[in-house]
C-alpha cells in the first residue's frame, strides 16, 4: 500500500504546478457559469471535467520526464502503477464533482446577491443530476483513454481523446436528433420511472463497470509492454 | 565466492537485436563494468535484471529468482538510469517524501548529508539542475536506502572529467562501506572502469565477448606494432585481432609477454580496455 502511496504523492507533487491553473479555471468557469440561471446548472459538469482532463495530464509528466523505466526499478510493479493511476483519477473526479456542486450552490448565492433577489431556489437534485452526469461523462471519456495511453503513450493519446470526444458529441446530437424526429413505440412513462428511481444507482453501476473494464483492459495492455 | 548477482542464458528477443545467452555472475564486493558500443545489449541486460522487460533465462539476485521476489530484492538494490528519472517537475525534498514510501530502509539524514556535500539546490525542480547536478541526485537517491547492490546505466555520460571523478568517488566509498556491496555499471566511457572495476563484461550484438578481471585486461593485454613482414610470420593462434594502419600493423594480443618470448618484436604496448574494445569491434582477423 506504501508504494500505491508513493505512486499517487509523486503525480501529486507533478500536478502541484497546476494549482493556480485550477483557481483560475474555476474561476472562470463560475464567471461564466453564473450569466444566467439556466448555465449556473452546467458548472458541475465543466468543473468536473476540467479536473478531470488535468488528472489525465499526470501521464504527460510520466512521458515527458521518460520516468517510466526509473519507476519500475522501484520496489514495486506494473500492477501498483495502474492501480495507483486509477484510485488518483477516480478520486480527482470525486473531488472535481464536490467542488462543482459547491461552486454552483456558491454562484447561485451569488447571483441572487448581486440581483438582489432574495434567498435563491436551489434545486439541489437537478445540481445533483448534473454533476453526477459530468461525473459520468468525464468517467466515459477517462474509461477509454486510459488504456489507449498506455497502448499509445500519452502524446498521440491526446489526438485520440480530441477524436473521441468529437465522437462522443456527435453520438449525443444523432441521439438527440433521431429522438426528436422519429416516433418509437416505447413505455416512456416506464423509462421514466425507471430512471426515476434507479437512475442514480444505474449511473454510479456504470461508471464502476467502466473503470472496472478499463482497468483490466491497462492491466493486460501495460503487462505486455516493454 | 559468493555472488550477489548470477545471470544464466538469459536472452531477450526483439525484431531487430537479439540478447543471446548472457551469462555473468557480480560478486560481492566487486564492480563489474558492462561495456560495448551503443545498442548492443548494455541496457536491455539491466533492464531483465531490473525486470522492467520480461526476459528468457534465469536472474538471480541477492539468492533470489528476480520474478518471483521481484518487490523483495529491489528493496536492496538503487538504480540510476542514464535517461530515466522519477521526474522533472519536483524538487529535492518531495524525492525525499516520495522516496520513504517505497523504500523502507530509507534515510532521509542520508540522504540530506549528501545533498549538502554535494550543493545541491534543495528549492529548485530538477528541470532546472544541470546535467552533472541531475546525475549527483540520481546517484544519491540511489544510494540513500543503503542497498546492496547498486545496478548503474551509463552513470558518467555527458559529463566533465571533475563530475566524473566526484561521482566515481562516491562508488569508491559506496563500496568500502561494505564489503557485502557489488555495484554493476554499464558504460561506454571505458577509461572510468580502469579505476574502478574488478571485472569486465563485453557485450557485443547482444552475445558476451569477454568476461575477464579488469586487472588481468590491464596487465597482460597489449598492442603490438609491426611491419608486414613481421606481421606475416605471426600465427593466428597468437593474437586476438589485428588493424592494418597507414605504415604498420597493429595487433590485439591476450599475453604480451608470452608473445614477446615467441616473436622478435620490440614495439609491444599495454592496451586501455577502450583499445580492446575497438580491436575486437573494428578489428580484423586474418
Amino acid at each position: 500500500m506504501n508504494n500505491i502511496k508513493g505512486l499517487i504523492k509523486k503525480d501529486l507533487y507533478n500536478l502541484s504546478s497546476y494549482k493556480m491553473t485550477v483557481l483560475v479555471l474555476v474561476a472562470f468557469i463560475a464567471l461564466f457559469g453564473s450569466f444566467s440561471e439556466d448555465s449556473i446548472q452546467f458548472i458541475p459538469i465543466a468543473i468536473s471535467a476540467a479536473i478531470g482532463m488535468i488528472m489525465l495530464s499526470t501521464f504527460n509528466y510520466d512521458e515527458s520526464s521518460k520516468s517510466e523505466h526509473y519507476i519500475l526499478s522501484l520496489p514495486t510493479n506494473k500492477r501498483e502503477v495502474i492501480k495507483s493511476k486509477y484510485i488518483l483519477i477516480i478520486l480527482g473526479n470525486i473531488i472535481g464533482s464536490i467542488i462543482g456542486v459547491i461552486i454552483t450552490i456558491l454562484a447561485a448565492y451569488i447571483v441572487a446577491f448581486i440581483k438582489k433577489s432574495g434567498i435563491p431556489q436551489i434545486d439541489y437534485g437537478l445540481i445533483f443530476t448534473y454533476a453526477l452526469g459530468g461525473f459520468f461523462g468525464v468517467s466515459l471519456i477517462e474509461a477509454i483513454q486510459i488504456p489507449s495511453i498506455y497502448k499509445w503513450g500519452a502524446e498521440k493519446g491526446r489526438i485520440q481523446m480530441f477524436i473521441l470526444i468529437f465522437i462522443l458529441v456527435m453520438l449525443i446530437m444523432g441521439i438527440v436528433y433521431i429522438a426528436g424526429n422519429i416516433t418509437f413505440n416505447i413505455d416512456l412513462a416506464f423509462l421514466e420511472n425507471l430512471f426515476g428511481k434507479y437512475g442514480v444507482l444505474l449511473e454510479v453501476l456504470m461508471i464502476c463497470l467502466m473503470y472496472f473494464i478499463s482497468y483490466k483492459v491497462s492491466n493486460k495492455i501495460y503487462k505486455n509492454k516493454e | 565466492m559468493e555472488n550477489n548477482i548470477i545471470l544464466k542464458k538469459v536472452s531477450k528477443e526483439y525484431k531487430d537485436f537479439k540478447l543471446n545467452d548472457i551469462s555473468f555472475n557480480v560478486p560481492k564486493g566487486s564492480v563489474v563494468g558492462l561495456i560495448g558500443e551503443n545498442g548492443v545489449g548494455k541496457t536491455t541486460t539491466i533492464k531483465a535484471i531490473l525486470n522492467i522487460i520480461s526476459s528468457q533465462g534465469t536472474i538471480i539476485v541477492l539468492g533470489k529468482d528476480n520474478k518471483k521476489y521481484e518487490q523483495e530484492i529491489k528493496q536492496e538494490i538503487g538504480v540510476v538510469l542514464d535517461d530515466s528519472f522519477l521526474s522533472d517537475y519536483i524538487d529535492i525534498k518531495k524525492i525525499d517524501s516520495i522516496m520513504k514510501d517505497f523504500y523502507k530502509n530509507w534515510d532521509s539524514k542520508k540522504y540530506f548529508n549528501y545533498i549538502k556535500k554535494f550543493k545541491l539546490p534543495k528549492d529548485k525542480m530538477i528541470n532546472d539542475f544541470s546535467t552533472g547536478m541531475k546525475m549527483k541526485l540520481k546517484i544519491i537517491t540511489a544510494i540513500s536506502h543503503n542497498p546492496k547492490i547498486l545496478i548503474l546505466d551509463e552513470p558518467t555520460s555527458g559529463l566533465d572529467p571533475v563530475v566524473r571523478n566526484e561521482i566515481l568517488d562516491i562508488f569508491r566509498e559506496f563500496i568500502a562501506e561494505d564489503e557485502e556491496r557489488s555495484i554493476l555499471m554499464s558504460t561506454h566511457i571505458t577509461s572510468d572502469l580502469e579505476h574502478i572495476s574488478d571485472y569486465i563484461v563485453f557485450i557485443d550484438n547482444g552475445h558476451i565477448i569477454f568476461n575477464l578481471p579488469t586487472e588481468e585486461l590491464l596487465e597482460n593485454y597489449g598492442i603490438v606494432k609491426c611491419k608486414k613482414e613481421e606481421f606475416e610470420k605471426i600465427k593466428k593462434e597468437d593474437y586476438i585481432k589485428y588493424k592494418k594502419e597507414k605504415y604498420q600493423y597493429e595487433i590485439l594480443v591476450n599475453d604480451r609477454f608470452k608473445f614477446k618470448k615467441i616473436y622478435p618484436i620490440n614495439t609491444i604496448d599495454r592496451a586501455s580496455i577502450e583499445d580492446i574494445m575497438l580491436f575486437y569491434i573494428k578489428g580484423e582477423n586474418k
